[in-house]
Formats: C-alpha cells, structure tokens, sequence
C-alpha cells in the first residue's frame, strides 16, 4: 500500500490553526490523523518544523495516546470485543487465534495491508459474546474455527 | 529564612527546596530523579520527607523550603515507604544482584563487572561501581521484590556511534531526557509510549544519528543507572581520580574534566555541566589518545623502511641531516595545535638554530586541512603534522617528521619522532577569543613518545647549539610573554561543535580523525567528504540440502545475554561424550575459546551449544546468524564425564552450565542414577531450556536469587537444605561460573561427599600443549584441556584460578574498545525489536 505523502499545505492550515503548545499539538495530530489515517513520519517531521517543537517530543505525546496510529490503517479493520461479557466468553482466545491466523500482533496490520487486527473493550452487544466486528459488520458468537471463513470472506 | 530538619535548625536560600537545603547542610535525603544541574522533576518519589502541617508525604525536591518548617527526613514510616518505592522500581531493572545473599563474597571473587552484551545484574553491569541505585538500595536494607520482576527483553541498541545503551536497565528517571531538553533546547529524546510500555527514545524508533543528535554524552553522564554508556569507556569502572584541562581539538578552548586510570585518560566530561562538550571532546579525547597506532618509537629510514631506533640514534641522524642545511633551505611548518611554548621553541629554533627565516604556520584550506605553502628554494623541513602536499614532500632533501599518528607523509621521512600531545604536555594555548587556556600534563605519553618542545631541545643539543632555551615553562613563558592562562570552566555558551556535530573541527595535525576515532565516521563534519554509508546488507539465510561444515543451523537468545547456537560439525558430533567441550574461533582472527557441548545429534552431525556474550570473542559468535559460518571449531575435547552407577547424583547447574546438564543427566540417568537436577539463575527470566531439563532428570528444581521461580536462593541452598532433611546425596556435579562452583566447594567442604567442578579457564590449544589452561589440584598442576574439565572441587585452588582468569582482564576490555557501532547490534530489526524498522 502507498504510503501517503503528506499534504504540507493541510499541514500548515491546521497547525495555524492551535496554539503550539502539548494540547494544541494533541488537536493537530487529531486532524492530521483524521485526514491520514495516521501520523506517518513524514507528517510528524512537518508538524515538528512548522511548531519549532521537536519530532521526538511530538512523538512522545503521541505515544501517550493509545488513539493515535503510526502505520498506515489495513483495508479491513477487524475489532475483537474483549469486554466483560465477551471476555468471559473466550474473547482473548479469539484474539490470540487472529494474531496467529494473520500472523501480526494485536495493533498491528498485516504486511499485505489487508487486515488489522485490533482490540476493542466493549462493542454493545453483549448478548452476542463473544463477539467480532470487521469493517463494521457483527459476527456473533465466534469460535476459533469460524475464523477462517469469516477471513475469507474479505477478498480484496 | 530557618526551618527545622531532623531537629537540626538550618537557614535556607530563598528559592531553595527542602532536598537543596538539606544537601546543602549535609543531610542526605535519597533522591534519583533529581540531579544538580537540571530543574526538579518529581518522578521518582524516593525523596519523599514528613513535614509538620502538611499532608502525606511531599516530595522534598519539589517543596520549597519555607520559614518555620518543620522537616523529618528519616522515621522508619520513611524507610519503609522509600523501600516499597524501590521495590517496585526494580521491578522492570535486573534487580537479582541487589537481593542476593551472597553479593559480598561474589564483589570480592570477581571485584570488576564482566563484559556482557545484555546486563543481567549488578556484577554484569558498567555502573556497578558509580551506581546511585545500588548505593540506595544498601542505604535502605532493600531486600524482597513485591512480585516476580519484568524483563522487557528490549533490544540492545548499539548502532549508535559513541553511545550503548540497554534500556532494559530503565528506570524512567527522565534525567536524560531533562538534560537534552535543558542544554540544547529541543528533544532528542523523550518519553514514549506510556505505563508499562513507556521507553525513552526518538520518534518512530530512529537512531539518535537519524534523529540528529549531537553526542555531546550529557544523557550518558547523568543517567543513574547502566541503561546508558558510553561505548569506549563502559568497561574501565570508576576513574581513579578526575582531573583539568583544556581540549585541544579546536580553539574553543573548553575545559576538560578527564578521568584518569593508570597514568591513561579513560573518560572525559565537561566542567561546565550546563555547557557540554562537542562530541570530539566527550567521545574522541580518550580513544584519540589511547589510539594503538599512536607512534611510540623515534624511526630513521633504512632504504625503503623506517625502522625504529634509540632517541639518541635518531637525534644523531637528524642532525647530521640537518646542519647540512641551515638557511634559507630549510622550514619548519606547524599548525596552531601546538602549545605557545612548544612553537615559541620551535620559532627560536628556526631562527636562531637553523638561521632560517622560514617559521610556517599552515592554514586551514577550504576543507579545514591545514595545509603549508613553502617558499622557494626550501629542500629541508621539520613538520608537526601531515601539512605538505605529495608534490612538495617529493621535492624535498631532508624530511624530518614529528608526529602523534602515521599519515602519507611518513612514506617520505627521512626520520620520525614520536609526539606527545594534548593530555600529555603542560603548557599554553589561545583560544578563538584569544584567551590563554592551560594545558595539564596527565597522562603518560605512549612509548616513548616526548612533547614538541622537548623534542626541538634535544635536537638543538644535538646540533650543539649553546644558549637554547631549555623546557623550563615559566622560563619559557617569560622569554616568550605568555599571559597567565585561566581555565574556561564557565563557558558563556554552548561550543557551536555542541550543538552541531558537523561544525566540529574534523583535522588535527593535518590528520582526519574521522579515520582515528571510529565513531566519527558517521558523523558528517565541515569540509569533510562524508564516507559512504555502508548499507550493511543482511544475506538472508536461504536453507538448502547442502550443509557447510561449521555452518549455523540456528540461533537464538533463549535467555537475555544467553545465545543458543546449534552448529553443523558432524565429526565433532560422532564422538561427543558427555561432559566434554569444543574450541571455537568465530572467524580467522578471532581467540580459541572453549565451550561445553550440551547436546549434539550424531545422525544430524549437529551440535548444541550456550554461548554466553562476555567479551570480544564471544560477542563474536552472539552477532553470528543463522547461515553464517565458524572459522573453526575443534573437538570433542577434555575428558569426558565419568559415568557409573553411582546411586543419588545431584547435578548442579547455573548460567551456560544449565545447558550443559543436560548431557550430563541423560548419561547418568542412562547409566542408572537417581538425578537430581538443580540450576539457579538470577531471575525467572534467566532460566531456559525447563521442560527439557525437567524431561531428563528425575528430579528438576528451578531456583532463583530473587525468589520469582522455584526455591529462592543458590542451587547449593537447595542441595544443603536437602541434605539437613537427612538426603542421601552419592555424587554432585557443579557447573556454573567459578563462584558459584567455589561456593559450592567451600559449603561442602565439610561433608563426605565427592564434588566434581567443571573448569574452562582460558585455553589455547586444547590439547595439553600450551600450558595455558593450567589449574593447581591437591598442589599438582593439571592442565584443563585434557585432564579435566572435571576435578574434585575441594582439590581445587580457587584462588589461583581466580587470578589467571582476571590475568587478561585489562586486555580484554582493550579488545573492545571501539567507538564506532557494534555491527550487526541491530539485527533483530523487523522480529519485534520495535524500532519500526524492517
Ligand atoms: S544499574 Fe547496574 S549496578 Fe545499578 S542496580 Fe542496576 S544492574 Fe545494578
Ligand atoms: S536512560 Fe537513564 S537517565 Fe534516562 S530515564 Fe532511564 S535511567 Fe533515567
Ligand atoms: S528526587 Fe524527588 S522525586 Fe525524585
Ligand atoms: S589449552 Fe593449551 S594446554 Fe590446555
């Protein structure tokens, strides 16, 4: 997958937009991210010379925040619900299956870009534990052999 | 301002803290976190003090002192909240060392900390003896961790030129990060991640090169901990003492504070802690003079060679050389790294000496490279450094060289003299502020290297000039109206070099000390072409039918500083017998070392061995991978292990010997024994190999220093604690390093029970030829490579053996002293070494 090329001048839009400071740099990775889908080097680099802050202390605040992305988001997007209900059910042995079906730890993205696998702590549907949403779309009451077919069915 | 602390009235500053005060009147109050030269931080909470009227326990390095306070700094409530603290701090530090019962008596076997790659304890740690955490933990009778610890298994990052670090010894004190922020005002480094994941480091993983740092080492120098070093000088310990003067790199003049051992700069610092050296004072000053191919030797040329020769032979030839071309003929052509004195004698000697008139200074050209212009009609020079083009070196008669490093022009000189310089001459030099700055003899020349000036005297003698100036300094310094020098120890400013390693100077003498001083490589400076990086491109391993002799079937770090290494040698692997141990040289040049096989495959022709990183040779085969090929590897060597129905064995087994019980129990237990297996390690995070283990004994009991797996304590605490129950133990087998096998010895002194040790003291040969393995049993010299690796452990001279191994200690660090990356350090990139490379 082409890793985007970040748009400077988007970039100097929004960092005019905050005040230089640890929460203004927090809404500007907030949109850039919005606009990306994540923070890739090149647009920290940008937004560490555009604030005169330094790229490692913006990486540090973004670090700090289990919201923000460093890679490039897979094609399908698979969140295992890990909350209470889900949990007791078996939700982490769902988990742990995924990483070994794609072969990438959780938060993480396949190398193809197609799946990224990601943990969630509650996805509202409690009474369907444990529960698997990919792109948005429930698979209810998932059992590790399930998974190979609900994976198949994402071709693209 | 007074306020009261432990009862003692005190006056304080204003806008002073309560830590500032105290310190300040010498009562100690622990702190980490804080550090004189930066602003308080707060994040360690060891600092922590009662104080009338407030509420729980405020922070004293946060607190300003205030008028009437009523301060306590040491109720037991304290020490137990302090303790607790940094319980929990070392939960995620290799905290073993600092629990163990037995650290004295292990301090006194092996006083000095061993090389490793991965620093697994105290006595595998370059900060053991500057160590602000040990010393808090003596200071608080620390003893017992909460819970099992963490190891991270971060990896080693050593691709930096000048800096190692491991921050698997983290505490997050954010000293480092405080430091570069404060000095130069932006953030190499800072806090990434958060809780248990946070880390110090750059931005998406990058190097400090990638992320511009600039190697000024202030991170290094005040970090508490063995997370950061400095490549070159992690081994040598504590300086013995600490000394001034100034850097003669440049003429910024900075003061250096320079760490002396045995008469050799071993570290250096700046004086001003808020104003850090560039990274040729910090990193280059010690190597740069301690460089191995410093010249020590006076040379005179044979034919085609120099070959070295006596001073007097030397000056003798020169001479005679020389007295044929007084005049306009000759020159002396230096640069302005030379103390005043040393070119005021130099100037006299010109003139008054040689009656020439042609006293050259060269200047730097375009490219900083001082470079000299010579007058016509000049055929005879004396130079201080590599200034002369090859065509005017080739139009030359007479060449006389004195120097501190070979360069090109040595391939012309018709006599060499070995220079002193920089920590090794007294003197005076100016600075870009024209500043006379002093310069402090400490270190010994290597050789017998002299200074300029003494040189130039000796040479004048030997023409029989009377009435030179002699190397009088003060005399020197009247004649020639050298103003009084000051040391810059308040500098106004940072060094430009510091906060741009490109603007340092990248010439000395007319030598690039990109080619001296290994870690400047890779930094980009001035003028200085910068050398092509080197991809170091990886040959991905592509498994075939074909196995090559020596080859590296598999490699893998089972425990932290712990490398398993299966080989292809199936001739080795046809004839192994328990017990027994191979020779290894990881390439052509590398040592013999010894290593005990602890599995081998006849069929496969494949053997299993525990390489533990300690050093140059080791380290060589821990950065082997998979595919690579050994230079050689010979064995099976030594006697193998006597086996026999012998009844209860209890094997005992610690560090590389873990692996190589497991030879051992199979034979034995083949042969009918009761085996009882017991391996201790640091922590839990030490132990491999388990399940096989508890698959090949009858009985597996794991054992720990800190308490986190099996019984706490020494495997031997196991085997006597046994042994009170009224155990029947036939036979016990210790392998493990030579303190835990001598402690083994000494605890079973006593009793009436045969112990064997197995001993790998340095070899060369392996085969009973060289002598080197010598070991003293019952008074009789054995030799190890072949009598043993087995003998009884209370025959054993634990001393003797003690100081042979620590005999090449010194020229074991010398080995590793390198200042550029380690290669290869990297390699885990892409298998979850997180640095978001591939
Ligand atoms: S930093 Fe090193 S010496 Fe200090 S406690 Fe940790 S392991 Fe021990
Ligand atoms: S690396 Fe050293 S100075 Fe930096 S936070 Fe860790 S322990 Fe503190
Ligand atoms: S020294 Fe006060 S909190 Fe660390
Ligand atoms: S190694 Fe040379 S005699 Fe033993």
């Amino acid at each position: 997958m082409a890793i985007v090329k970040s748009d400077v001048s988007f970039i100097e839009n929004v960092v005019a937009k905050y005040p230089t400071t640890k929460g203004g740099i927090v809404a500007i990775l907030q949109e850039i991210q919005e606009r990306e889908g994540y923070l890739s080097p090149d647009a920290l680099d940008e937004t560490a010379r555009l604030t005169g802050i330094s790229v490692n202390e913006i990486y540090g605040v973004a670090t700090f925040y289990s919201f923000y992305k460093f890679n490039p988001p897979g094609r399908h997007v698979i969140q295992v619900c890990l909350g209470t209900a889900c949990h007791v059910r078996g939700g982490s042995k769902i988990l742990k299956e995924l990483e070994r079906l794609l072969k990438i730890k959780v938060g993480e993205v396949t190398p193809d870009g197609k799946f990224e696998l990601n943990r969630i702590a509650c996805l509202g549907c409690c009474a369907l534990e444990p529960v698997v949403a990919i792109d948005g779309k429930f698979y209810p009451r998932v059992t590790a052999r399930k998974l190979p077919a609900i994976l198949a069915e994402y071709q693209d | 301002m007074e306020l009261t602390i432990n009862g003692q009235r005190v006056s304080a500053e204003a806008n002073e803290t309560v830590l500032k005060c105290a310190l300040r009147h010498d009562i100690h109050i622990p702190h980490l976190c804080t550090h004189p030269s930066l602003p308080p931080f707060g994040a360690c909470r060891m600092c922590m003090v009662e104080i009338e009227g407030m509420r729980g326990y405020p922070t004293a390095c946060t607190t300003p002192a205030a008028e009437g306070m009523v301060v306590r700094t040491e109720t037991e409530a304290l020490r137990e909240l302090r303790r607790n603290i940094l319980g929990l701090m070392m939960l995620e530090h290799p905290s073993a060392c600092l629990l163990c019962d037995r650290r004295e008596q292990c301090e006194e076997f092996r006083p000095s900390s061993e090389k490793v790659g991965r620093t697994t304890g105290c006595h595998t740690c370059n900060n053991k003896e500057v160590c602000d955490v040990r010393k808090l933990s003596e200071d608080l009778g620390f003893c017992q961790l909460p819970v099992p610890p963490l190891y991270h298994f971060r990896p080693l990052e050593r691709s930096d030129p000048f800096i190692d670090r491991d921050l698997n010894l983290c505490i997050l004190c954010g000293r480092c990060v405080r430091v570069c922020k404060h000095q130069h005002d932006t953030s190499i480094i800072d806090f990434v991640g958060r809780s248990s994941i946070s880390r110090i480091g750059e931005a998406f993983g990058r190097t400090l090169l990638e992320a511009d740092c600039r190697f000024c080492g202030s991170c290094v120098d005040v970090c508490p901990t063995g997370s950061l070093a400095d490549r070159y000088a992690k081994w040598f310990g504590k300086p013995d003492s600490w000394a001034e003067t100034t850097c003669m790199f440049c003429e910024e003049g900075c003061a250096l504070h320079v760490g002396l051992e045995d008469g050799k700069a071993v570290a250096v610092r700046a004086v001003d802690e808020d104003k850090p050296l560039c990274v040729l004072g910090r990193f280059a000053t010690a190597p740069f003079m301690n460089g191995t191919e410093r010249l020590r030797a006076p040379q005179i040329r044979v034919g085609d060679v120099l070959r070295e020769v006596s001073w007097e032979e030397a000056l003798t030839r020169a001479s005679e050389k020389l007295s044929a071309c007084k005049g306009g003929a000759f020159a002396v052509v230096c640069d302005t790294s030379l103390t005043l004195e040393d070119r005021y004698v130099l100037k006299k000697f010109t003139t008054d000496v040689m009656a020439s008139p042609n006293f050259i200074i060269s200047v730097p050209d375009g490219n900083g490279r001082a470079k000299a212009s010579l007058p016509d009609g000049v055929t005879a020079v004396l130079t201080t450094g590599d200034f002369l083009t090859e065509t005017q070196r080739d139009a030359l008669d007479v060449l006389v060289v004195q120097d501190c490093y070979p360069s090109a022009i040595l391939e012309k000189a018709d006599i060499v003299f070995p220079a002193a310089l920089f920590t090794e001459t007294e003197g005076t030099v100016l600075d870009c502020r024209n500043t006379a700055r002093p310069l402090h003899r400490l270190t010994t020349p290597p050789g017998q290297a002299r200074t300029d000036g003494e040189i130039i005297t000796a040479l004048a003698a030997a023409l029989n000039t009377s009435g030179f100036p002699g190397n009088d300094r003060a005399t020197l310094a009247e004649a020639a109206g050298i103003p009084e020098a000051t040391l810059y120890s308040k500098r106004e400013s940072v060094p430009a070099a510091a906060s741009n390693p490109a603007k340092r100077s990248a010439w000395f003498r007319g030598h690039n000390l990109a080619l001296l001083v290994g870690g400047l490589k890779s930094l980009p400076a001035d003028g200085e072409p910068v050398a092509a990086e080197e991809e170091a491109s990886l040959p991905t391993f592509v498994p075939t039918d074909k196995r090559i002799p020596f080859q590296v079937l598999s490699k893998q770090e089972i425990s932290p500083n712990n490398h398993e290494i299966i080989f292809y040698a199936p001739a080795v692997a046809k004839k192994a017998k328990a017990g027994q141990f191979v020779i290894i040289m990881a390439d052509a040049t590398s040592e013999r070392v010894p290593y005990t096989l602890c599995d081998w495959d006849a069929n496969e022709g494949t053997i299993t061995l525990i390489v533990q990183e300690k050093g140059q040779s080791s380290r060589k085969l821990a950065l082997m991978r998979t595919g690579d090929t050994a230079a050689h590897i010979v064995g099976p060597l030594g006697t193998p292990l006597e086996i026999d129905n012998y009844g209860t064995v209890v094997l005992l087994g610690g560090c590389y010997g873990i692996g190589a019980h497991i030879a051992n129990a199979k034979a034995l237990k083949a042969a009918g024994n009761h085996v009882i297996l017991i391996v201790e390690a640091r922590s839990h995070y030490l132990h491999y190999y388990q399940e096989e283990l508890a698959s090949v004994a009858d009985e597996f009991i794991a054992s720990t220093i800190d308490g986190s797996n099996g019984v706490k304590g020494h495997s031997i605490d196991v085997l006597l604690r046994r042994l009170k129950t009224g155990a029947k133990v036939d036979r016990v087998i210790a392998v493990g390093c030579p303190f835990m096998m001598k402690t083994v010895a000494a605890e079973t002194a006593e009793m009436n029970m045969p112990v064997l040790a197995a001993l790998n003291p340095i070899m060369l040969d392996g085969t009973g030829m060289c002598g080197a393995c010598r070991v003293t049993i019952d008074g009789k010299t054995k030799f190890a490579c072949v009598d043993g690796p087995f003998f009884d452990a209370h025959l054993i001279d634990w001393e003797e053996l003690k100081d042979r191994r620590n005999a090449y200690s010194e020229a074991e660090i010398g080995s590793l002293l390198r200042t550029e990356p380690v290669e290869h350090a990297h390699h885990a990139h892409g298998h979850g070494c997180g640095c978001g490379k591939s």
